[in-house]
């Protein structure tokens, strides 16, 4: 605080010597002229003093007969008018600080976050429809409104919520994940269950449909298990028309699936030398300043890391700098081992098996086997599996029998 | 300067009795002194010497003498001063 006082009000160093610099002080302090960090050496005396005691020492250097040189100055009445004579320099400095404080009216950047299914264009066009847009002023801005808008234009918004941080508006919006209730149409035509593979049927519900199979019956591909297409029966018990539906049911039907996997003997892995190299760029939009272009070694790969500075993500310049690491290696080739194929074999295979049973196969009996063909090694499996059947087609429209005899 | 001790005496006894700051009413030196680095003083008449191994100071009964090595004045008012430095022996005079 003291320091602050001194800067604004101004203060010297000065080199005192002559007859009694002694009595110099003395008679500085009984005037209430403050002395500061006063150190000798030699003869000499230096010493800081406030600007306005120096206007008054003259008497005193007179009366001690000492000799005063001022040695540095210090403080703002020293520093205004050496900054006065640079107008220039001081009007881009005002001219700087306004143009910021200028700019920190408008909005210079818009980010939305949470949009899986509006895409951004979209919703870029649809704010510059509302005059939303990068550069306008941010008292123009009512933010509750936009809210309402968003929420009203697009139906799948659930949520939204629009900020200003500095310069920039950030938008979130959520949208509703849950599919749309689509109303059922009525499809002309019915749709008949159909067996998608050779197989046993285990279980069998119908919903809707007339079963054609029973639990037990052997199927083949392409077979009608449950049909769309309902008789409407007259009192003699012949048909009268019929009704097309979309059959539904759950059909389970047994049947074997194989697999087959290879691996050859032999693979080539990557084997770092231990070799490598780092090069910078830096990239300024689209232009990328990198300093040589050269290849680094024969074979290689790169690791890319960039970095925007945070000063440039606060403000949205599209500066980024990084650097590249060129990683020199080999290609060895390799034999794997009886156990190592056996092991990524079983782990390829064991991916198969839960992807089925992601689907909602149930495995009844596995038949795996791993042999060593000519060339490479081979897996061959068989599954006993139990899966629903879920394949629809179109519902073959016959005519209906009593309509034949009528119309002869 | 018979009488003149035996005022002073009187005067000191006064102050004594009656409890007050001696620094005050007699007008003695007062020095404060952190470790051996920092001193401050207060009611003293002006400097005599001042040299880097010897400050000496002038108070209204006595002197006092502050010797060691890179002496320095921080600052010097009327009120009072503090020297920093190395302090070796402070010596009434």
């Amino acid at each position: 605080m003291i320091a602050l006082i001194q800067f604004l009000k101004g203060y010297l160093r000065i080199r005192v010597w002559g007859f009694s610099p002694e009595r110099f002080m003395n008679l500085c302090s009984m005037r209430n002229i403050l002395l500061w960090d006063i150190a000798k050496e030699g003869d000499v005396y230096y010493m800081n003093i406030s600007l306005k005691g120096f206007r008054s020492l003259r008497p005193i250097a007179r009366k001690t007969g000492t000799r005063v040189v001022i040695l540095q100055r210090h403080g703002l009445p020293f520093f205004v008018p050496v900054l006065w004579k640079r107008k220039i320099f001081i009007l881009g400095l005002l001219l700087c600080i306004s143009f910021w404080i200028f700019s920190s009216f408008f909005i210079w950047d818009i980010e939305l976050s949470g949009n899986y299914q509006i895409t951004e264009d979209i919703f870029m066009s649809y704010l510059k429809s509302n005059h939303v847009t990068v550069g306008m002023r941010k008292r123009d801005l009512d933010i509750e409104a936009l809210e309402k808008g968003i929420r009203r234009q697009f139906q799948i918004v659930t949520w939204t919520s629009a900020r200003l941080d500095g310069t920039k508006l950030i938008i979130q919006i959520k949208e509703n994940d849950t599919p749309p209730i689509l109303s059922e149409e009525e499809e002309e035509g019915g749709k008949d269950l159909i067996a998608p593979f050779d197989g046993k049927i285990i279980s069998m519900i119908v919903r809707n449909g007339v079963p054609k199979v029973s639990i037990g019956d052997e199927v083949t591909e392409g077979m009608v298990l449950v049909e769309g297409k309902i008789p409407v029966l007259n009192e003699d018990s012949t048909v009268r028309e019929y009704q097309y539906v979309a059959s539904d049911g759950d059909i389970i039907i047994e049947h074997t699936i194989t697999c087959e996997e290879t691996l050859p003997f032999d693979h080539i892995e990557k084997e770092y030398t231990g070799r490598t190299k780092v090069k910078y760029f830096l990239r300024i939009g689209n232009i990328e300043v990198k300093l040589d272009e050269e290849q680094p070694f024969l074979v290689y790969d790169s690791v890319i890391r960039e970095k925007v500075p945070v000063l440039f993500q606060k403000l949205s310049i599209p500066v980024m700098a990084g650097s590249i690491t060129h990683r020199e290696y080999s290609n060895v080739e390799y034999t794997y081992s009886e156990e190592e194929a056996k092991k990524i074999l079983s782990e390829k295979i064991n991916e198969f098996f839960s992807s089925l049973e992601e689907k909602g196969v149930q495995i009844i009996e596995k038949d795996v086997t791993i042999i060593r063909g000519s060339s490479a090694w081979m897996l061959n499996g068989s599954l006993l599996v139990r899966e629903r059947a879920f394949m629809q087609a179109d519902t073959v429209v016959g005519p209906v029998p009593g309509e034949d005899t009528a119309a002869r | 300067m018979k009488k003149s001790s035996r005022l002073a005496r009187q005067k000191e006894n006064i102050v004594e009795t009656l409890q007050l700051p001696k620094d005050v009413c007699m007008g003695a030196l007062r020095v404060t002194l952190t470790g051996n680095s920092e001193a401050w003083i207060e009611n003293y008449r002006g400097i005599l010497e001042y040299t880097g191994q010897t400050i000496l100071l002038q108070g209204k009964t006595c002197q006092v003498c502050f010797e060691g090595s890179r002496l320095s004045i921080d600052y010097y008012t009327n009120e009072d001063m503090k020297i920093s430095g190395c302090i070796a022996a402070v010596r009434f005079l």
